[in-house]
């Protein structure tokens, strides 16, 4: 419970930031409401993967590597789903309800996982589904997020999400383990915790976040339902192709924070207490940067700041490379990193947001977020080879060079997609 | 729906779920099964195995899980070899992972509470604990050699939820329960694999079984993506691969056999038993189908036993019949054999 006192208060925190300055204009109501359904949401989920090895290994007596193979479903699972669900929220202008019924899938899913017991192929599929629950509502919450917001302040408004969103993300693991100390071994009652925070955001966004475009952005002409062609036929508007284009060579460059991770862990020796405090540091910089890095993003251009926040990928490899020690290492590399995800995440969905026709958000998005999320699958895959077959140091290296490599065509493909058009 | 019947209708859902998490929270810190300390048995239960050992009469050793008990619930207790039916013997000790030979056992136990971990516990024939440490990790695997003089553990570390699929890794350690002191990790053992020495830092090791000399034993290594079974000296704190995928080896009582999983498959067809002839290197496959990840323990010099969910399994070990269900109700079950004169 003190989870619902500690979530209002960091909402009542970005409530005062936002209105702090009148100037400042504020994020739509839909925004805060979808935030808030995924600083549940992943309080939930992020409960349940804190938990879910030790469950595994505790009770179901099985080795971490029973469930690697289950981890393996994780990916990949959402990419086509997430186009399909892209597509239907624009088809039949329903964003909400299929944002629903993913947030929905996910939540039953917990509930599943405490009745099925420790059968790998019974949680193996709860997993799955529970991915896809993932894959279905991503694109069209951020396609409502977009929509509901003028285009001048998108980088804001996907800001005041993520901050939120990785609010839940920080508070799962802490509800998890505190839960843990509480009722020790008692994985069903995290189960059903999870269960209900996921509820609470089921019934945020089905009880309180308005249907459609009810919003001040333009006049809502109602525009013909779009075809699969049609949705497919973003990829040859320059500008939009530009940015899946740079998106996806510059993730095709991006180590995974995991690798990050352990490669920073290597240079400590951590041990496996403090390991977790690694995640608490990047995310808790990304939480705290999210809004105004997105503000900034408004103001100076959302695809300088996209390129920017590579630079600081790029300042995380060359952490790791430097000859820092300790502390010092641990603060570069973990602020740089959430700083990274500050500059590149939302904002990358505001960049798409802000060149796709409003009745093809949610195909668009999806269609953004699909490539760079298997682009990143791929650089994941390439890492983990390249460390294997020679050293840590050599990947970085590699990366460092591919990294650099992106940022320039990124930035050609940028520059020159802007020529035709002038959008802000 | 207007916004303020919107507003009561949110209000009151969540009064629900706060209520469901509440009381699911209530319910269980109420029945929380204990999970430290010593239970409480008859004194008498303490003499059960120095009455056998008496009797000169094997017995099974192992961990009681009986659902219906939940009080016992991971509490070591004690059986008939040749009636595993018969009623078990509940004695003081609690483990997740336990084994024992010829006076001396090793327990890895759950501490007070969640936050505490695990404590591996040295114990007496009588079940006193004469010394424990804490260990970081989730217990895999618990090793006595047949002589009681060494003994091993291993423990999961990492395989956390940030770390990249299928990456983990495990730490083994070796005791000495003559001098009741840890000798090492081993992975500060000397291991060569054709002739060169390994280097590799991602290598881990798990499931030691030691041979009737106590000084050679066997135990998994695993790098990049393969496993192999290794051939060590306590003494001489080194090591060589002598055969490729083997993960927990046991080795037979007469020391020629080595019990294990094969990796076969991916998924949920991952492992089957095998027996490794150690003069011929000749694998056979076991008749037990279904996915079985544990070390398995040999009942006697044609037979294994080895855990399926919450009972002990027993199938033969060349291959031939069924594997048929040995005890209910149990796992981590370890023969305690009777100490017979040597040649006779």
């Amino acid at each position: 419970m003190y989870n619902v006192s500690a979530s209002s208060e960091v909402i009542r925190g970005h409530r005062r930031l936002l209105a702090r300055r009148d100037q400042e204009p504020r994020v739509h109501r839909t925004v805060v409401l979808l935030g808030l359904t995924s600083l549940f949401t992943d309080i939930s989920s992020e409960m349940v993967v804190a938990v879910l090895p030790l469950y595994l290994v505790f009770v179901g007596g099985f080795s971490p590597l029973a469930f690697g193979v289950i981890d393996g479903l994780y990916q990949g699972a959402t990419a086509l789903v997430r186009l399909a669900s892209g597509y239907i929220g624009d088809r039949w202008h329903r964003h909400k309800d299929v944002a629903a019924a993913g947030y929905g899938l996910s939540a039953l899913c917990k509930l599943a996982l405490a009745t099925a017991g420790t059968a790998v192929s019974a949680i193996g599929a709860i997993v799955l589904i529970d991915r896809i629950g993932k894959g279905i509502r991503t694109a069209p919450r951020d396609a409502m997020i977009s929509l509901s917001t003028p285009p001048e302040q998108l980088g804001t408004a996907f800001g005041v999400h993520r901050a939120l969103d990785t609010t839940g993300a920080l508070l799962g693991p802490i509800a998890a383990f505190g839960l843990l100390a509480l009722v020790p071994f008692g994985f069903g009652t995290i189960f059903i915790v999870s269960f209900c925070f996921a509820m609470i955001g089921v019934g945020i966004l089905v009880l309180l976040v308005p249907r459609g475009r009810a919003t001040a952005v333009k006049d809502p002409t109602p525009a013909p339902a779009p075809s699969v062609r049609g949705a497919f036929g973003l990829l040859r508007q320059r500008r939009f192709t530009a940015f899946v284009v740079a998106g996806g060579a510059l993730s095709l460059a991006t180590a995974s924070d995991a690798f990050i991770f352990l490669a920073l862990e290597e240079r400590l020796d951590l041990g496996t207490t403090l390991f977790p405090l690694l995640f608490v540091g990047s995310a808790g910089t990304y939480m705290l940067l999210a809004v105004p890095i997105g503000r900034l993003a408004d103001r100076v251009g959302r695809g300088r700041v996209l390129l920017g926040g590579y630079g600081l990928l790029l300042g995380v490899y060359l952490a790791l490379l430097a000859p820092l020690e300790g502390i010092a290492l641990a603060a570069a590399v973990l602020g740089l990193l959430g700083a990274y995800y500050a500059a590149t995440d939302g904002v990358l969905m505001a960049l798409g947001s802000a060149v796709v026709p409003d009745e093809l958000r949610g195909s668009g998005l999806a269609l953004l977020g699909t490539a760079t999320s298997i682009a990143r699958l791929l650089a994941s895959i390439a890492f983990g080879a390249l460390w294997t077959l020679t050293d840590i140091e050599t990947a970085i290296a590699c990366f460092v060079a591919a990294l650099l490599v992106a940022l320039a065509l990124a930035a050609a493909t940028l520059v020159r997609s802007r020529e035709p058009l002038h959008v802000r | 729906m207007s916004a303020r019947r919107r507003s009561q209708a949110f209000a009151a859902f969540i009064l629900v779920c706060v209520a469901v998490a509440a009381t699911a929270i209530g319910l269980a810190a109420r029945d929380s099964v204990p999970t430290s300390g010593a239970p409480v048995v008859p004194a008498a239960a303490r003499d059960v195995l120095v009455r056998a050992q008496a009797d000169e009469r094997s017995v099974l050793l192992f961990r009681s899980l009986d659902r219906r008990q939940p009080k016992t619930y991971g509490q070591v207790a004690v059986t008939s070899l040749d009636d595993p039916s018969k009623p078990r013997r509940l004695v003081p000790l609690r483990c997740d992972r336990v084994h024992f030979q010829a006076g001396r056992g090793v327990c890895i136990a759950r501490g007070s509470s969640f936050a505490a971990g695990f404590k591996v516990k040295l114990f007496g024939e009588r079940f006193r604990v004469q010394r424990e440490f804490a260990v970081k990790g989730v217990p895999s695997r618990a090793r006595v050699s047949p002589d009681g003089r060494y003994g091993s553990v291993t423990l999961f570390v990492g395989g956390h939820s940030y770390a990249v699929a299928g990456m983990f890794s495990t730490q083994t350690t070796l005791i000495d329960l003559e001098r009741n002191m840890r000798i090492g990790d081993l992975e500060s053992f000397s291991v060569s694999h054709r002739g060169r020495r390994v280097t590799a830092r991602d290598r881990n090791f798990w499931g030691v079984t030691f041979a009737p000399d106590s000084d050679t034993f066997y135990a998994t290594m695993a790098t990049g993506d393969k496993t192999y079974l290794v051939r060590g000296s306590v003494s001489k704190r080194r090591a060589q691969t002598i055969h490729e995928n083997i993960e927990c080896p046991s080795l037979s009582p007469d020391g020629t056999r080595i019990g294990y999983k094969k990796r076969v498959g991916t998924g949920t067809k991952l492992w089957r038993l095998h027996v490794l002839d150690l003069a011929t290197m000749r694998e056979t496959q076991l008749a037990e189908e279904r996915v079985i990840d544990d070390q398995v323990e040999w009942l006697d010099g044609g037979r294994l036993l080895y855990r399926v969910d919450e009972e002990v399994w027993a199938v033969a070990a060349n291959g031939s019949g069924r594997p048929r269900r040995f005890a209910a109700s149990g796992d981590s079950p370890g023969v305690v054999r009777a100490r017979t004169p040597p040649n006779g």
